[in-house]
């Protein structure tokens, strides 16, 4: 009994220490209120074995709206509101979706502004987390509790200094959508 | 002496004999009672799929509650609903309770329908593809696989355009919901709120039923309350429950009240007890021998016919208290003589206004006539028969009250000593009325009948907004040989409600064929498929270095899949059906009949739309429920007027056959009086209904009743006594009504408190200068 207490109480500032919080989070970044950049993104998908890559700039406001500009292979252009999400060809548009109107397609794009914008606030309601901080360069590995969210994502790795600097999305299925960011401007 | 005696009691007791018989043989058949107001319609009106499409939508609706809680901590709410479901899951009264998505579910109902991804297309897809627009398909495609949202996708190989994940994305809920942590969030709320519903096992008018439900949830809301989360509800059982509080509490205060007053001034004008049991018991065996007759008669008995059928009993009144009036002054021999004129035209007079109604085509008009003519004829048999026997040892004594009553009489201004004041101010009356009448509107609108409080219909605007339900009352009737046909008309209606949902005319429309579309049109979308694969499949793997192996591949998979489409009983079997099921009509009388519900309001101009293509299609009807019942009663209403009109015609007519040139006595006040009536019903800012009217025929009778009673007993007091007493305990037991929070009750009350008073006051009016004499 009293080797366990010893145990127990031996192990405890050493998890304190190694565990990241989503305050410390907050505290170490920091969430701009507009923000703008090139990504990279590798998609990867496990049934053919193949990285689909693609480049492109983003911009975003926060609460307000995501633009999403693929520019190779293809060019395409995603906007993203708390309400709609719209994607453009050109001076096309391919869709037009109202997202309370699709409750899935709702929850991805939620959770897609939370990342963006690092709302840790938002995420910790439906997130675990861990991770470990060195020198102001984090990694976090978020687990989700919320079930529904759970059928998309089986956990997100995110990378960041005082900005988020890389989003990867593992899915069930062995898939993973990997995102890099660079030349960031507030 | 003793031979009379012997022959009174022959005629009693054998007659209440018959009445017991008839009351047996009524027993013995069982009444049933019917409360659809469809059963009110004329036979040929009714088209069989059309009622019974109508009772399953009313069914589904009013078994369905809705609840949303709602909290400024998101965490706490979710608990609570948590909590709450598993409470209404225990009660036996609810069939289920919906208030999560579990995986389980979504990934059941994906394999169910994944297999037929090449024949169910989403509408937008669809119609790409119909333009020729395979290459904007690809684009889409293309684009999705490389959009950062696009997770959860199938695989490229076996749906490399998605078709199957655009489907699921687009299918469009009834509710403004979505899923958070497995329970149904509202996303239009600025607090924390989430959605549950469930759905009733038994009937939703059951008292019991109410109460067990409705008190288990009331203690769940006081917790709840206390951890700062409110529960608002909407659902028919609310109103329901509401309305029998309502009714109970009205028939304990306002009955009470009526019986109170109405024992107190018969013990107060006769001294004994024994008048006023008399009295219940001429009204009792009127209304239990009508009942048996009507249930004998007909095959059910409408509630309509009780609730109105039931004024009859103020009318009966009349009777009993004449004779007993006339009783006090007179012996037991002559008593009857001496009224059976007076109360033979009386019963004449009310029988026609009632038999009248027989008239209409309306099996709710009829019935009401044989309830009411029977019950009259038997309270007034009663009369006749039954009590000179029962007053045999009756001692004659002369009324105080009559006496006091007819001083008050003379107090009243006469026609006849001032005829220019009071006919100038009568004329002016009924000039006013008659302007004021012929400008007013009828209402017959059911809504206006509405009878919950305040409270309950706030909620359910609270609910309505925050997310959009489907009513019950508007939609459209697909009627065909089978079900594949059926579809295929849905199909073809779909483009004109498209429209009218493009042009914000309706919220939405949920039909089967978006869940299930016909074979005919899974065929047509497969060959579309086919095309755009021979177009565009392998350019589309080149771009993303697929090689021409997985172009063969895909080929091969679509084929196979391709080779079979989603059958009616298949999907019937699916766990994918449940949302779309009860828009099929079950037990149709032949062939198949589906249903069209609208969602949000309905605009005046989709609804003439709708109207018209009812008209022009004999496959598709359009039934607005609100809006048929409004017109049954419309249809009643000018029927009534019409028939009491006629009726009083031919009374008039008899009555001048005795009367002569006095006949204005008898008929002027009852006929101004419902002129005045009406006149103040309408400055009171209703609209004319049924419910008016029927309380109007009531009036009617018991004035004429007056006038003609007093015309034969010469004025007698005793007689003005008789009809005063009648007029105040039909203002006792129906005048009050309009003191209830029920709007049929208060009408009915309203109608016939101030019927009944202008009688009274102008009958005396009217009358000569001449007095009878007491003995």
């Amino acid at each position: 009994m009293s080797r366990v207490l010893f145990f127990i109480i031996l192990s405890l500032p050493f998890s304190a220490q190694a565990q990241l919080t989503f305050i410390e989070l907050e505290a170490m970044s920091i969430s701009p209120e507009k923000l703008s950049g090139e990504f990279k993104q590798e998609k990867y998908i496990s049934e053919l074995a193949i990285t689909l890559s693609s480049t492109g700039l983003f911009s975003y406001h926060r609460g307000k709206n995501i633009h999403w500009k693929t520019l190779e292979p293809i060019q395409s252009e995603l906007i993203m509101t708390p309400n709609t999400i719209i994607n453009r060809q050109g001076d096309n548009e391919l869709f037009h979706m109202d997202v309370n109107a699709a409750p899935t397609i709702g929850l991805i794009s939620e959770l897609f502004f939370s990342i963006m914008t690092s709302d840790w606030q938002k995420l910790a309601a439906v997130f675990v987390i861990s991770g470990e901080n060195k020198d102001g360069v984090w990694v976090a590995e978020l687990t989700p509790i919320d079930e529904t969210i759970a059928q998309f994502s089986s956990r997100i790795s995110l990378r960041g200094d005082h900005l988020l600097r890389e989003i990867t999305l593992y899915e069930k299925s062995g898939d993973y959508t990997a995102i890099h960011f660079d030349r960031l401007s507030q | 002496m003793n031979l009379k005696i012997d022959k009174m009691k022959w005629l009693a007791h054998g007659w209440l004999l018959l009445v017991a018989v008839l009351i047996l043989m009524a027993i013995k058949h069982g009444p049933v009672f019917d409360s659809s107001i469809m059963g009110l319609l004329p036979e040929s009106d009714k088209e069989p799929n059309v009622q019974l499409a109508t009772n399953q939508m009313a069914e589904g609706f009013s078994k369905r509650v809705i609840l949303l809680l709602s909290s400024d901590n998101e965490g706490e709410v979710q608990a609570a609903v948590r909590a709450m479901a598993v409470v209404l899951e225990k009660l036996p009264d609810i069939a289920n309770v919906e208030w999560q998505v579990q995986d389980k579910d979504i990934v059941q109902r994906q394999q169910e329908l994944y297999p037929y991804r090449f024949s169910i297309l989403d509408p937008a897809v669809r119609k790409q593809l119909l333009n020729n627009e395979f290459e904007q398909v690809q684009k889409r495609a293309l684009t999705n696989l490389y959009s950062p949202l696009n997770v959860g996708r199938n695989s490229i190989i076996d749906d490399p355009f998605g078709f199957f994940s655009e489907l699921n994305l687009n299918r469009k809920n009834d509710f403004k919901v979505q899923v958070s942590n497995s329970l149904l969030k509202v996303t239009e709320s600025v607090r924390p709120t989430y959605m549950m519903m469930f759905t009733l096992a038994g009937k939703v008018s059951s008292p019991s039923l109410q109460n067990r439900i409705l008190s288990k949830i009331k203690t769940e809301e006081n917790t709840l309350n206390q951890r700062g989360i409110t529960l608002t509800m909407s659902g028919m059982l609310l109103h329901s429950a509401a309305g029998a509080e309502q009714a109970n509490k009205e028939i304990t205060t306002i009955g009470l009240g009526s019986l109170l007053g109405i024992t107190i001034m018969m013990l107060f004008v006769f001294r004994h007890f024994k008048p006023l049991l008399l009295m219940i018991s001429a009204v009792t065996i009127g209304c239990l021998s009508a009942l048996a007759v009507t249930t004998l008669v007909f095959e059910r008995v409408h509630l309509i016919t009780l609730a109105f059928g039931m004024g009859l009993v103020g009318v009966s009144i009349d009777y009993a208290l004449h004779f007993l009036c006339q009783r006090s002054v007179s012996s037991v021999s002559v008593t009857i003589d001496k009224i059976i004129l007076g109360l033979a035209l009386g019963l004449f007079s009310s029988v026609m206004a009632y038999a009248a109604q027989a008239l209409a085509p309306f099996p709710g008009l009829q019935q009401m006539a044989v309830f009411s003519v029977v019950g009259l004829c038997t309270s007034w048999l009663t009369v006749i028969l039954c009590f000179p026997f029962w007053t045999r040892n009756y001692a004659q004594q002369t009324l105080s009250v009559a006496i006091k009553l007819d001083r008050f009489r003379q107090v009243f201004p006469r026609l006849e000593n001032r005829p220019v004041v009071i006919g100038l101010g009568l004329l002016i009356c009924i000039l006013f009325s008659v302007n004021t009448l012929l400008s007013s509107n009828y209402a017959d609108d059911v809504r206006l009948l509405q009878s919950s409080p305040e409270s309950l219909l706030e909620q359910d605007k609270t609910v309505q907004q925050q997310i959009i339900a489907s009513g019950s009352s508007q939609f459209l009737l697909i009627q065909a040989d089978d079900i594949e046909r059926c579809l295929q008309k849905e199909e073809q209606l779909s483009s004109i409600l498209e429209q009218l949902v493009f042009d914000k005319l309706i919220g939405g429309y949920q039909s089967v064929s978006s869940f299930l579309p016909s074979l005919q049109r899974q065929n047509e979308n497969i060959r579309l498929v086919e095309k755009l694969y021979e177009q565009q499949l392998e350019s589309y793997y080149t771009s993303i270095s697929l090689s021409p192996q997985n172009v063969i591949e895909a080929q091969k998979i679509m084929d196979q899949a391709t080779m079979q489409s989603l059958s009616s009983q298949v999907w019937l079997s699916q766990e994918a059906s449940n949302e779309g099921k009860d828009l099929i009509v079950r037990q149709v009388e032949h062939g198949a009949a589906t249903l069209i519900r609208f969602t949000g309001t309905i605009d005046e101009e989709a609804v003439r739309t709708l109207q018209k293509l009812s008209i022009e299609d004999d496959a598709v009807v359009y039934i607005d429920r609100v809006q048929n019942i409004s017109k049954v009663i419309g249809v009643y209403r000018s029927e009534v007027i019409n028939l009491i009109i006629l009726a009083y015609l031919g009374v008039i007519l008899v009555l001048f056959s005795r009367y002569k040139m006095q006949v204005w006595r008898v008929i002027t006040p009852p006929i101004l009086a419902t002129a005045f009536t009406l006149t103040a019903i309408v400055y009171l800012g209703y609209g004319i209904n049924i419910f008016h009217l029927m309380a109007l025929i009531l009036v009617l009778g018991i004035g004429l009743d007056m006038g003609i009673f007093l015309h034969e007993s010469h004025e007698a007091p005793h007689t003005w006594l008789a009809v005063s007493l009648s007029a105040y305990t039909s203002l006792l037991a129906f005048g009050l009504l309009v003191l209830s929070d029920t709007p049929v009750l208060h009408h009915f009350g309203l109608t016939v408190l101030l019927g009944l008073s202008f009688t009274w006051f102008l009958v005396p009016v009217m009358r000569r200068n001449k007095y009878g004499n007491v003995y």
